[in-house]
């Protein structure tokens, strides 16, 4: 496996859990499965739409979201938003994240170079 | 907007999606490939470039699939895997080696043909093991699939081995081994003078012509094999240099036995014709026994050596 694989699956582990709260946060506002993405990639989270959609679905059926299909336009869409339960657990992946930064920022400092 | 391909491409993820929840995801799908296919479009690229691209920026369906129905694409996963391979090892390594030489030993007493026999053992060995693989493997896919707990009990340090593993050629065996060869060595000059046949007289089993020609050849075979015992604790593991010289030595043992075995050389006429199963045709059935005996013993061990050498990878 050469360097860049290297680099590569270590960034994908470390992205991994902030694309379900960088989703819960952007669903505060209701929205639809590309225009997520395209809202996602927008402030950096760049997610793959293999990855987005079925894990919608999971949050949805974890309750974490509710969804409702907007029949108004002329393509159907199906729009997600953060539910109440889905509210409370990003507060807790809110705070955890904060505390990793908080706990690695002080291991930086704290750390002879 | 719905075009073949895409309509192709929604078939195939849904195929494997549970039915109660295949439609809604089908809409949602195609809506979201929609809207990826008019993103691009608005770009600038042509309607079918767009939609092959979206297509394969999805990727395999059976992968999207899976992410739908939170399916593993693993026949058997971390949890099941070390019980399966432990599992497999244990009824691979004993059940076909004794079918097979069940096998072997039972053609030769029934069928006229000690080379059949060998072969008879080897694919009797061989189908066992396969039907282990394929059965084992099936049930655990099947636990994999179904969620059943194992129940195993917890790991816990009282497990670890007693030995530090830096060497896999222990004492035990090495004098094992040693103690076997001498008690071999032992026997060849016990039943020449010492072996009572009924009433008190005292006839060797082994041809003694032997003894000016074979027999003192297989004893030095025998005494370097000792030798090779001390070089391997020596050495701690198998080495390449080991397996050369231990199958030498396999070979050196094995083939002169071999055929004085089957050309009838080996046992003493005078000791045969005293017993009558043996006059009547009980000493060919015992060589054949003898033969088969000897080829899986001698084949397993070199096998084994080589694969131990391997592993150590010198």
């Amino acid at each position: 496996m050469g360097t860049d694989d290297v680099l590569r699956t270590h960034l994908q582990e470390l992205r991994r859990g902030t694309v379900v709260v960088a989703s819960l946060v952007a669903l505060r506002q209701p929205d639809y499965g590309y225009a997520l993405l395209q809202r996602l990639a927008g402030h950096g989270f760049a997610v793959d739409a293999n990855t987005l959609y079925p894990l919608l679905r999971r949050l949805e059926e974890q309750g974490l979201l509710t969804s409702e299909w907007n029949t108004e336009e002329s393509r159907p869409r199906k729009f997600y938003r953060t539910s109440d339960a889905g509210e409370q657990l990003l507060t807790r992946l809110l705070d955890d994240l904060a505390a990793v930064q908080t706990s690695l920022t002080a291991l930086i400092e704290g750390a002879p170079r | 907007m719905t075009t073949s391909l895409t309509d192709r491409y929604l078939a195939a993820t849904l195929r494997s999606v549970p039915t109660a929840r295949r439609e809604e995801i089908a809409d949602e799908l195609r809506a979201s490939i929609g809207d990826m296919i008019d993103g691009r479009t608005a770009d600038g690229l042509d309607a079918a470039t767009a939609e092959r691209e979206v297509l394969t920026e999805l990727g395999n369906p059976a992968q999207l699939a899976a992410r739908y129905t939170d399916r593993r694409l693993q026949l058997i996963g971390p949890e099941y895997y070390p019980a399966w391979r432990r599992l497999l090892i244990t009824l691979v390594s004993t059940i076909p080696p004794v079918v097979g030489v069940l096998m072997a030993v039972l053609e030769t007493t029934t069928a006229d043909n000690p080379g059949g026999a060998v072969g008879a053992g080897v694919s009797a060995a061989f189908n066992v093991a396969v039907q282990i693989a394929f059965w084992v493997t099936v049930v655990f896919a099947v636990l994999e699939r179904i969620g059943t707990p194992l129940n195993l009990p917890e790991w816990t340090v009282d497990q670890l081995p007693d030995e530090p593993v830096d060497r896999d050629i222990s004492l035990t065996d090495v004098c094992a081994s040693i103690v076997v060869l001498g008690l071999f060595i032992a026997i060849l000059p016990w039943q020449q003078f010492q072996t009572v046949v009924g009433d008190g007289d005292r006839l060797p089993i082994l041809d003694p012509a032997l003894w000016t020609s074979w027999l003192p050849v297989l004893v030095v075979v025998l005494v370097a094999s000792i030798g090779l015992e001390f070089a391997k604790y020596r050495a701690r593991r198998w080495s390449w240099p080991l397996v050369a010289v231990n199958a030498l030595l396999g070979l050196a043992f094995a083939v002169p036995a071999i055929w004085l075995l089957l050309t009838d050389r080996l046992f003493n006429a005078d000791f045969t014709a005293r017993f009558s199963w043996l006059r009547d045709g009980g000493v060919d059935t015992v060589a054949r026994i003898t033969v088969v005996v000897i080829v899986v013993v001698t084949v397993w061990d070199v096998i084994d050596s080589a694969i131990k050498a391997r592993r150590n990878g010198r």
